[in-house]
């Protein structure tokens, strides 16, 4: 046989092409034992911390630096009550909070804890009015300055613009990360799924409770079944035996399955109030006995999104800079970026976070 | 026809047409390739066009009433069975005079209604107390004289903790 003829004979480059994947994917599997270890030992958080305030199952971790903070207005993360919040410090070059700290912030984190059946009946007023105040007044104490820098993610970030309305005087500046603020649009799943003709929200949490970990899971699961149940097992398949990749798979999904309940009237009042009725927009979100009002935050705000979100579509986003009474106001659109790849991703890292920690320098004494 | 067998009908015509769809999809997408083209190269394409297709499809059935209408049934049947596990156990633990989850959710009612009554009333204090103080003359600004804001709770007392970890 001619072996010019054989390199461009299609069938002998698909018999090639069938004989080197057999054996990729023999050495692949060999990959398997040292997986289940490596997956036994996955870190959770890198950035050295401590804990500086307790109250119930919220903790306060104070991030250390190697110096002394540039700045003294202290900066905070609001992480959301679903899911764990060491996403933002997840590993050495892909942390958020790593960022901030090296940029010479003094950053503390609010890890608000697994809810019990006991916290079923907290509601938004006992997290914004309560447990953020307290933490608040604790940073303006301790650093002896009177506001502090707030950023919230995800729903962490809903609940920062309503504690920025609530009390103004507290906060030098807002950072939203995919934070949702608009409920009226219909291009993410979860607005559709929890429209009232189609989910009771008060039948639900009468009978469960705390909404619970595994039914947010599969939810969260169901909004890219493809994406989620094929495309990432062959991913993962195709990649197990590089070490980089399979160190970035494992935390990740770590994270990703490690979620908590959500309180069940902090739920009921999230599906209904703002799911629902999209309250928060129209300016008529009560928390406790109080009216959120958008146009009372006058602080500085920077809203940062992800084109590609799932979870927080664009939509729901974008509306926010122009519903507050801020002047100082910016927001920042990572194109084919999602949810999580805001907080993890690469190109956030490159391209976000130096812009970020720019924009709070520049606001910050 | 009953009105369940037809909504079930419907149901079933829009998983059929989801399935029609995707295999209509993920054909088109194998015609498209070259067959000229490096096997492993052709291979990812191919599985890049069918799963985008398969995602497409999803992504339409999921917003379609048929789903979500079906979604709303298996939620009522999940919602019923945990009332009923939950009745089940309530029962089975006044048989035995031991504490329900309802006994617990009275107990815990009251105290938050109590917490809520006390709370409302400090709040009222605070605001008293900082008006007598605005009118004696101390510094308005002073916090730990007088609250600026009575509607903020101070809820139990925070323990501050030191020690790395």
């Amino acid at each position: 046989m001619n072996p010019g003829t054989s390199s461009t004979n299609p069938w002998l480059q698909w018999q090639k092409a069938a004989m080197d994947e057999t054996l990729a994917a023999v050495g692949r599997m060999s990959h398997w034992p040292l997986l289940l270890e490596k997956a036994r030992h996955v870190r959770k958080g890198v950035t050295p911390s401590e804990t500086v305030y307790e109250e119930d199952r919220l903790k306060l971790r104070h991030f250390i630096s190697d110096g002394e903070p540039r700045f003294r207005t202290p900066l905070v993360f609001i992480y959301a009550l679903v899911n764990r919040p060491y996403i933002l410090d997840l590993k050495q070059g892909r942390s958020v909070v790593a960022h901030f700290v090296e940029q010479g912030f003094d950053t503390y984190l609010v890890d608000w804890g697994v809810p019990l059946n006991a916290d079923r009946h907290l509601t938004l007023d006992d997290y914004i009015n309560g447990y953020m105040v307290n933490v608040l007044d604790f940073l303006r104490q301790r650093s002896g300055t009177d506001k502090v820098n707030i950023l919230g993610y995800c729903m962490g970030g809903t609940m920062s613009a309503m504690f920025t309305a609530l009390h103004p005087d507290c906060v030098q500046n807002l950072i939203l990360l995919a934070a949702p603020i608009d409920f009226s649009s219909q291009d993410g799943l979860l607005n559709l799924w929890t429209r009232p003709e189609y989910f009771d929200v008060d039948r639900f949490v009468d009978a469960f409770g705390n909404a619970p970990a595994q039914f947010l899971q599969s939810i969260f699961l169901l909004l890219r079944p493809v994406g989620n149940l094929i495309e990432k097992p062959i991913n993962f398949y195709e990649h197990m035996h590089e070490d980089k990749f399979l160190d970035d798979f494992l935390t990740t999904e770590s994270w990703l399955n490690d979620n908590i309940p959500v309180p069940g009237e902090v739920y009921r009042q999230f599906v209904k109030f703002l799911y629902q009725q999209n309250l928060l927009t129209q300016n008529r979100m009560p928390v406790g006995k109080r009216i959120v009002n958008l146009k009372n935050i006058t602080c500085p705000v920077l809203n940062i999104m992800a084109s590609q979100d799932d979870l927080v579509p664009c939509s729901q986003g974008t509306p926010f800079t122009d519903l507050v009474g801020s002047t100082d106001r910016r927001t920042i659109l990572l194109q084919g970026s999602g949810h999580i790849g805001l907080a993890i991703g690469g190109r956030a890292q490159r391209e976000v976070w130096p812009q970020a920690c720019e924009w709070l320098a520049q606001r910050t004494s | 026809m009953s009105e369940d067998s037809q909504r079930t009908a419907e149901q079933a015509a829009a998983f059929q047409k989801i399935w029609v769809d995707s295999v209509t999809k993920t054909m088109q997408t194998l015609f498209t390739f070259n067959p000229e083209a490096v096997p492993p190269e052709i291979a990812r394409q191919i599985r890049r066009g069918i799963l985008e297709a398969l995602a497409k499809s999803w992504d339409e059935f999921m917003r379609s009433p048929q789903f979500l209408e079906g979604m709303k049934q298996w939620m009522d049947q999940a919602v019923t069975f945990r009332k009923m596990s939950n009745d089940f156990v309530a029962t089975a633990r006044s048989e035995m005079q031991a504490t329900s989850r309802d006994d617990i959710d009275t107990v815990m009612l009251t105290v938050r209604h109590m917490e809520k009554r006390i709370l409302d009333r400090v709040d009222e204090l605070a605001t008293q107390v900082a008006d007598l103080s605005n009118r004696v003359g101390h510094s308005p600004g002073n916090r730990q004289a007088a609250p600026a804001n009575p509607a903020r709770k101070r809820r139990r007392t925070p323990r501050q903790r030191q020690g790395a970890h």
